[in-house]
């Protein structure tokens, strides 16, 4: 998890990279729009996986910093008018900074106390988003989202969500490989033996968990500009459950595992939703099949595969 | 991840490519068919088909056939909103129809405008579809709650009570509904006063305080937008107070006048509700209706029938009425073809005013009471009263 990228993890990026730079080129209406919601649910999973992957607590309440974002973001360029800039940023801040309030409270706390206090805090952002009419037009939800004229079009908003997500993955990667990252994968494999050389676990939890909050205010931003709209919906524990599941389906100890988790539900969602509406009991096997059989998602049952095959080809070739 | 992401492109781009055809006439539905809007959105589903079989049994519109592309919009205006995109882009949809919650219809609403693609909104009440987020792509053959309030502040007139305990769920339609009868109070019962508003929470299941409040406001009538579950709760908890029998009527919108709910409750079904619905199956004043009604029984397997599915038909046959009118599937004409537009449902004629875009869709109001001949409470006698505020 904190080796640095092998010549095939580089070659890899840069292919991933110049597909999604090629996609609108290629493709119709229908790609952009998936391409664009897949990134940013990417990028949402993968601050996720800071607070679940890196500082070893589960949060059930991330939804809230996604909603903090969009929703200011959305009401700030729509009610007050602001420039995009500004309005993004502030929406940004005000995820980072609910996020910095409540990870005060949760890092005094681990393991299912820490769980419970997230969602808690996570159903308040919801009950008043739910609640402020005025503002966020309740259960409404806020529609009519204004987009600048510059990015209110399929093909520049896909670039610039892909600008926007390709950097924070950046910026988590540089994080996650510096001597934080590799700190706080102390704190989440023995907190005890972590403070006692002289690491401040808490605050480290803290600083993870503010991060966090930080791109999931990004992602949360992008997508009401993306779908015009905020809903109280993406407050809602269930949003805080679908982030989670492509966390772990993709894989927690690895960087790239939630971004893999993140594409392959979203695309499995969609597709399901064509055919059947029993989306939520294949959902539900999903689940099970990760708690049982894949602990560490997708990512490690690749990495166990390739294992078992260069194995193989070695004893073959003893023989 | 490579390798997941081609897979994954090649296989919508293979789908995005087959199966569609010029000469189909592509129409979206959006109804919750999974998890607690699916007793709502599976009979409108049932409706929408019938209406899309019975045109193609009849040769199609100008020789082209319906093709029904229909999603879950598991009641989440996010995943509507995403759903009617995608339909859109990628099934090439020529119309929308359909919606439930109002949150949806908005959120739906919001993808016809930025694609220019028509969207007509078949159960969504809310006033602001039609007012404060009016596009020209948007079109409602539900009722709002502007109309409904209005009918409700009429029969608060009728029933000669002058103080009204107003209790409605805290949400979108309640609000709405609230506002929509203290304007048609001050219309036609301007001596009437509003003695109690009160905003249990929507899907809460006890009343008892609210029942309290009620029983010691003193007023005479109760208005109310309880619906589905919520006005089961709340009748069940509050008929053993009494309150029903305290006062001269309760006048409620919601449709908890449908067979539905009146079937569903069977004896518990409380005395002196006056209550609306869009279609009663056992009553045929208007023509058409029961040959409509004995199709809908036929496929759901019940003499009973909700009354869902009438919604969805109609949305169906106002769009085909438009292409027959256009002459193709162009959002523009249709728009045009739209607006203006009169037809016999089976519910009644029904115009849409092309200044709102509404369609003027009354709903049948009436006593609910016992009849030889029926299981449950029934309305009698049914008047329909229409969508017109004067």
């Amino acid at each position: 998890m904190t080796a640095p990228l092998t010549a095939f993890g580089k070659v890899a990026c840069l292919v991933i990279l110049l597909a999604l730079l090629a996609l609108p080129v290629i493709g119709s209406d229908y790609l952009i729009d998936i391409g664009t919601e897949m990134l940013i649910f990417a990028l949402f999973a993968l601050s996720l996986n800071l607070i679940i992957g890196y500082s070893g607590n589960v949060s059930f309440g991330h939804a809230a910093y996604f909603a903090i974002g969009g929703y200011v973001n959305a009401i700030l360029l729509t009610t007050y008018g602001w420039p995009l800039l500004p309005a993004f940023v502030t929406g940004v801040l005000a995820a980072t900074l609910t996020a910095a309030v409540v990870a005060y409270f949760c890092t005094r706390l681990t393991d299912i106390y820490f769980a419970m206090l997230t969602l808690a805090f996570s159903m308040l952002v919801w009950a008043i988003a739910f609640k402020w009419r005025s503002v966020t037009h309740g259960d409404d939800g806020f529609v009519g989202v204004t987009v600048p004229a510059l990015l209110d079009d399929r093909m520049r908003f896909y670039y610039f969500t892909v600008i926007i997500v390709v950097a924070s993955i950046a910026v988590l990667w540089v994080i996650t490989h510096s001597a934080f990252g590799r700190s706080l994968v102390a704190v989440r494999e023995n907190l005890g033996r972590a403070g006692f050389i002289g690491i401040h676990t808490r605050r480290m939890r803290w600083q993870a968990f503010v991060v966090a909050g930080f791109f999931a205010g990004v992602a949360g931003a992008l997508f009401g500009m993306l779908i015009k709209g905020m809903y109280v919906e993406s407050a809602f524990w269930t949003q805080s459950a679908q982030v989670l599941i492509m966390t772990l389906l993709g894989g927690i100890y690895s960087f790239f595992g939630p971004i893999i988790g993140a594409a392959v539900l979203f695309m499995l969602e969609r597709l399901t939703n064509e055919y059947t509406e029993y989306w939520p009991t294949v959902l539900g096997v999903i689940l099970l099949v990760i708690l049982l059989f894949l602990p560490d998602g997708l990512v490690g049952l690749g990495k166990r595969l390739t294992a078992k095959a260069k194995g193989k080809d070695k004893t073959e070739g003893a023989t | 991840m490579k390798r997941i992401i081609f897979s994954a492109v090649a296989s919508t781009a293979l789908l995005a490519a087959s199966g569609v055809s010029a000469q189909e006439i592509r129409v979206g539905a959006l109804y919750p068919t999974s998890g607690g809007g699916a007793i709502y959105g599976g009979p409108a589903m049932e409706g929408h088909n019938m209406a899309v079989e019975e045109i193609n049994a009849a040769g199609g519109i100008n020789g082209r056939m319906l093709v029904t592309v229909a999603r879950d919009t598991k009641l989440n205006p996010a995943t509507a909103a995403s759903a009617a995109k995608e339909m859109i882009t990628k099934d090439k949809v020529d119309v929308i129809i359909g919606g439930l919650s109002s949150a949806v219809g908005l959120a739906v609403s919001e993808v016809a405008r930025q694609e220019g693609v028509i969207y007509i909104a078949t159960i969504p009440k809310t006033i602001q579809l039609t007012t404060t987020k009016l596009h020209p792509y948007v079109f409602r053959t539900a009722s709002h709650t502007d109309f409904e309030g209005d009918a409700m502040a009429q029969l608060v007139k009728q029933s000669g009570g002058t103080k009204v305990c107003d209790i409605q769920p805290d949400y979108a339609y309640g609000h709405d509904l609230a506002a929509g009868l203290k304007a048609g109070l001050a219309r036609h019962a301007p001596e009437v006063k509003v003695v109690a508003d009160l905003r249990p929470k929507l899907g809460a299941t006890d009343y008892n305080v609210f029942i309290t409040q009620i029983m010691g406001a003193g007023c005479d009538v109760v208005t109310s937008g309880l619906w589905g579950s919520n006005f089961v709760n709340f009748a069940q908890q509050a008929s053993p107070f009494g309150l029903f029998n305290q006062i001269k009527a309760y006048i409620s919108g919601g449709e908890v006048a449908s067979h539905e709910i009146a079937g569903k409750m069977g004896d518990d079904y409380p005395p002196n509700v006056i209550s609306n619905t869009y279609e009663l199956w056992y009553d045929h004043s208007v023509p058409g209706h029961q040959e409509f009604q004995e199709k809908v029984a036929a496929r759901s397997g019940t003499k009973e029938t909700a009354m869902w599915p009438v919604l969805a038909y109609i949305g169906v046959q106002f769009y085909a009425e438009a292409v027959r009118k256009s002459g193709g599937t162009n959002s523009d004409a249709n728009v045009k073809a739209l607006e203006g537009m009169t037809l016999m449902t089976p519910v009644g004629e029904r115009t849409i005013n092309p200044a709102d875009h509404q369609a003027n869709t009354g709903q049948f109001w009436g006593p609910m009471v016992k009849r030889e001949g029926f299981a449950y409470k029934v309305m009698h006698p049914v008047t329909y009263i229409p969508a017109e505020i004067k």
